[in-house]
């Protein structure tokens, strides 16, 4: 692909392939692959709120390390969990940024004649610890649970149907846009000779901006088509990928609910 | 027979006024091969859309197994193919995809399974059934759409193309699974070669939408004129056996073709 255009689709489509890719480490033999979908998404859930639930960075740490192991006995590489898991935490920083110097409290270092103060550092710290934990737990719950397993286990748990809708027609679509869209740059490049300077690539960005929404339109109404003559219109049925759930399940679940609680505990013991 | 489809005044216009069928009746009686012939953009993707439940006809209306105008209400009897793959495939993996309207239908999973493997045997996607759709090329794609519409072994197909950019092997295989499918089959094509080996009566969609013949195979494929008014060209064996033959002896497959040139020497 040529042009800033192409580059950026590239770049957002290959990431959004890779998360297809990444279904290749939930077939994987590891910890988190064999336990059962629904132990696994009520243990990683717990985790996460778990961890939102803490206001002490030593807690927040401790899950972090946790989030490791678990990820290590799933045979996931941590370089990888920790790239997926990285952009929300460090938009999640800038956004709280601010608060290192709108928070009172002793002050840490004189910047420009700003006041950077601890509190204010700590709080920015434990927030985006928080987020980026709470992320990498998500993310690892997806890389190693196959996505129709998940939705069978939210279907078995009994979440509620409109829930479930959301979060399997937004997975469903979101790729298939991206796959318009790359399409959309192929036939824009496969007719372009040279390479197209900055402001033709941004003319060329606002055409295929405006067919983009054309055609997602009309792609999203034939894929809802296609949903409905396979018995879509009804709420999604995958076949349940439930397993027996073991001694390994239990343990999961109870270490989940353990660090609930300890976290809990800590949060609001005076 | 008993009627599994039955329009009457069929009519479907586009927001922007542009009319794709007009005024359409039909009648398709159980165990049925028909062939729904047309040029392109003569509104044979929109007809079996209307017939398979998934767009509202501005006038007119369709009446499933002489009980029901509600499409939905009887789904899982309907296999509607659509023309683009790309529509069809919207799952991780090729086997969710094959699975899916079984799931959704509710079939047991076992059953769903035993006719994955099947249909996956027959039409080469053993090896694909783990991979992402969207990883295929668009013969698989094709071969995996079809699979997915076969997989819950519906009481009517109304297939779009079935066999678009699928190679010479596997068109032969889809053909005889279309064939050897134990109910009725409409199947939507502007490619008139595939028509005698899947159909014996055809219907042609004139370029306004609305039907300008509905007869035999035989019929309808060695009518020139007909043809050639709504944009289409007779079968490749007919052409190279028309003048030199009768109609009713014109060969209308290869092996037909075979048999008379052989009878001929």
């Amino acid at each position: 692909m040529s042009g800033v255009l192409g580059r950026s689709v590239e770049t957002i489509t290959g990431a959004l392939r890779a998360l297809f890719a990444a279904e290749q480490l939930a077939t994987a033999d590891g910890f988190l692959q064999r336990r059962d979908p629904r132990v696994s998404l009520c243990a990683i859930t717990a985790l996460a709120l778990g961890v939102v639930l803490t206001r002490t960075l030593g807690v927040a740490l401790c899950f972090a390390a946790l989030t490791a192991g678990l990820a290590r006995l799933s045979a996931v590489p941590l370089r990888r969990l920790l790239a997926r898991s990285a952009v929300v935490p460090l938009v999640s920083a800038l956004v709280v940024l601010p608060q290192a110097i709108l928070l009172p409290g002793d002050a840490l270092v004189r910047l420009f004649g700003v006041t950077v103060t601890e509190a204010g550092v700590a709080y920015v710290l434990l927030f985006t610890v928080r987020v980026g934990v709470g992320v990498a737990l998500l993310s690892l719950l997806v890389l190693t649970t196959p996505f129709s397993a998940l939705v069978a286990a939210l279907r078995e748990l009994r979440v509620p149907v409109p829930l479930v809708w959301v979060v399997a027609v937004t997975y469903r679509y979101l790729f298939l846009f991206f796959d318009e869209l790359q399409r959309l740059v192929l036939a824009r490049n496969s007719r372009t000779t040279g390479e197209t300077g900055l402001r033709d690539g941004w003319r060329d960005a606002r055409r295929i901006a405006g067919t983009f929404v054309l055609r997602t339109l009309d792609r999203g109404e034939r894929v809802g088509r296609g949903m409905r003559a396979r018995g879509g219109s009804r709420p999604p049925s995958p076949y349940g990928r439930s397993r027996r759930v073991g001694v390994a399940d239990y343990a999961l679940l109870a270490l989940a609910a353990v660090a609930v609680v300890v976290s809990g505990v800590i949060r609001w013991t005076p | 027979m008993d009627t599994v489809i039955d329009a009457r005044g069929l009519t479907h216009a586009y927001p922007d006024g542009t009319t794709a069928i007009s005024d359409v009746d039909l009648t398709i009686e159980r165990g049925e091969r028909v062939a729904v012939v047309g040029a392109n953009g003569s509104g044979k993707s929109t007809l079996q859309l209307a017939l398979g439940g998934l767009v509202a006809p501005t006038a007119g209306e369709v009446t499933y197994f002489g009980e029901t105008t509600d499409a939905e209400a009887v789904r899982e009897r309907l296999g509607v193919l659509l023309q683009d793959p790309n529509d069809y495939l919207f799952n991780t993996t090729v086997r969710e995809d094959i699975e899916y309207g079984p799931a959704q239908l509710g079939l047991p999973r076992e059953r769903a399974e035993r006719r994955v493997a099947s249909l996956a045997d027959e039409l080469g996607l053993t090896d694909l059934l783990d991979r992402p759709p969207f990883r295929l090329s668009g013969g698989e794609k094709q071969r995996a759409a079809v699979a997915s519409v076969l997989a819950f072994d519906p009481d009517v197909l109304l297939l779009d193309e079935p066999f678009g950019a699928v190679d010479a092997h596997y068109r032969a295989r889809i053909r005889d699974l279309v064939r050897d499918h134990d109910g009725t089959v409409v199947v939507f094509t502007p490619s008139l070669d595939a028509v005698p080996e899947i159909a014996e009566r055809v219907l042609v969609v004139d370029r306004d939408g609305s039907i300008a013949a509905d007869a035999s195979a035989r019929a309808v494929l060695t009518d020139g004129d007909l043809l050639a008014d709504v944009g289409l060209r007779p079968p490749t064996t007919v052409r190279v056996f028309a003048g030199l033959l009768d109609d009713s002896d014109v060969p209308l497959t290869v092996p037909e073709a075979r048999e008379r040139l052989r009878d001929a020497l």
